[in-house]
């Protein structure tokens, strides 16, 4: 038994496949996470691909503040998942609402509205940190070897 | 009865055409990545993938229809392992053939197409719909000329059996050549059938998120992307022994080696055509298919009626 959950373990580290949803970015961080999906940087060697729907993806990044418009569109997308799963925040307003912290029409944070895994602050963060992030989070899964929420104490970022 | 048990479970059957599909994966996928200039995933991705689906959660959408959401992946993977264990791999004989075996395989190869369209249609989700259709519509466009193709190449042998087809070449060396054309149009054709990149408008991301698979997870994508690579080795398999019925020596290990080097060029075709080409529209292909290869696969017939007058 305890086999079998290793070797699920590692081929979970091994085969991220993610999914990218802009829940109100300036789209600075949209282009950076492109950017990292790139040849130039080529993610695939890390089994990392980009999936279209939610149902196949492991990890959801979000970039962006939460603003009202979007909040039930990103818990849905977030309820459509299969687990396990896990949420990267990328950029500073992801982590904690940025400059448009207060505004009027923003909720704050992505963990205002879904538990967030990982936290990769920046302005926008530039596509090394976005996988230098996602590899982090995939090695605490590792180290842990228990719920996912462990894993909410590891990279601190924003607030 | 043990032995064909094993024939089916083990090898060549089950497991080794799973681990082959999965490395056939790998192949395509690296050498898509070394044509691109990157570096390409590890060699255990594809095992690395298929376990963590496994052991992913199964959400079966509310709207659809239980019974045929799971079905469909069960009964496109099973046709396609089916379709493996008629093909000749190491010696001019299999265990199951019988005459007719080779009308058997490419309706087996059929069957995943449908599968997924079943399963898109009753996932009853907008984008699993769209991309069902149109595999369905995909579907009639490329199956014309690979039948015409590959049954050219058989009618030059005068038998429908995949054994007696490897046979008759085996007897005449030579022969294969008249089939170069048949053998093009029907990798083009195969290309449709794996939904690969110039044909990959039932899955095409961009527009409908994953087609007919949009709403599978866990176990259930886990062995619809299984079929897809064991597909893609039978699809392969069946051409390698139709068109190229060659090296098959008094050692069955030797002539086991040739004929997975067989698989791995036809591999390494389908995976150079989705690097070099881009993904045409619905209408564009069917166009390409009934307008250009299905004329091939014609001249193909002509060619091989003519040479069964002058070489009799």
């Amino acid at each position: 038994m305890n086999l079998v959950k290793k070797v699920v373990t590692w081929a979970r580290i091994k085969s991220p496949w993610i999914l990218h949803f802009n829940t109100g970015a300036c789209n600075a961080c949209d282009i950076e996470i492109i950017a990292a999906l790139t040849p130039r940087y080529d993610i695939e060697r890390f089994g990392i691909q980009l999936k279209g729907t939610p149902r196949h993806a492991d990890v959801l990044v979000c970039s962006g503040p939460v603003t009202k418009q979007i909040e039930d569109r990103l818990i849905r997308i977030y309820e459509q998942m299969a687990e396990p799963k896990f949420v990267v925040a990328v950029g500073t307003c992801s982590c904690s609402g940025g400059v448009f912290k207060d505004c009027y029409n923003i909720k704050g944070g992505i963990d205002t509205t879904i538990p967030v895994s990982a936290y990769i602050p920046g302005c926008p963060a530039s596509p090394k940190a976005i996988i230098d992030g996602v590899i982090k989070l995939l090695v605490s899964l590792d180290e842990s070897k228990a719920s996912p929420k462990t894993i909410k104490e590891i990279p601190v970022g924003g607030e | 009865m043990i032995k064909e048990l094993l024939y089916i479970l083990v090898f060549p059957g089950f497991l080794f055409v799973s681990i082959a599909g999965l490395l056939a994966e790998y192949v395509d996928r690296k050498l898509y990545a070394r044509l691109q200039n990157r570096i390409g995933p590890p060699w255990f991705q594809p095992f690395a993938d298929i376990i963590k689906l496994i052991a992913k959660e199964e959400v079966t959408p509310c709207q659809a229809n239980p019974r045929m959401f799971h079905a469909a992946p069960l009964f496109a993977l099973t046709a396609v392992i089916t379709a493996f264990l008629y093909t000749p791999l190491w010696h001019t004989s299999s265990p199951f053939s019988f005459n007719g075996d080779i009308i058997m395989v490419l309706y087996l190869l059929t069957i995943p197409t449908l599968a997924f369209f079943i399963g898109g249609w009753y996932s009853t989700s907008l984008f699993a719909r769209i991309g069902s259709v149109r595999a369905v519509t995909q579907l009639f466009a490329y199956e014309v000329p690979l039948f015409m193709s590959i049954l050219a190449s058989a009618l030059l042998a005068n038998s429908w059996s995949l054994v007696d087809i490897v046979l008759f070449y085996t007897r005449h060396p030579w022969y294969w050549c008249f089939n170069l054309i048949g053998f093009f149009v029907s990798l083009v054709a195969l290309l449709g059938k794996l939904e690969k990149t110039p044909f990959d408008i039932p899955e095409a991301e961009t527009e409908v998120v994953a087609g007919a698979f949009t709403e599978y997870s866990g176990k259930l994508l886990a062995f619809l992307r299984l079929c897809i690579d064991i597909e893609m080795v039978s699809g392969a398999a069946l051409l390698a022994a139709v068109f190229f019925p060659f090296g098959f020596f008094q050692s069955a290990f030797l002539s086991f080696v040739v004929f997975i080097l067989k698989i791995l060029g036809i591999i390494a075709l389908i995976s150079l055509l989705r690097t070099v080409v881009a993904r045409l529209r619905i209408d564009q292909m069917i166009d390409f298919c009934w307008k250009l290869l299905v004329p091939f696969a014609l001249l193909q017939i002509l060619i091989n009626l003519v040479l069964k007058g002058v070489l009799r």
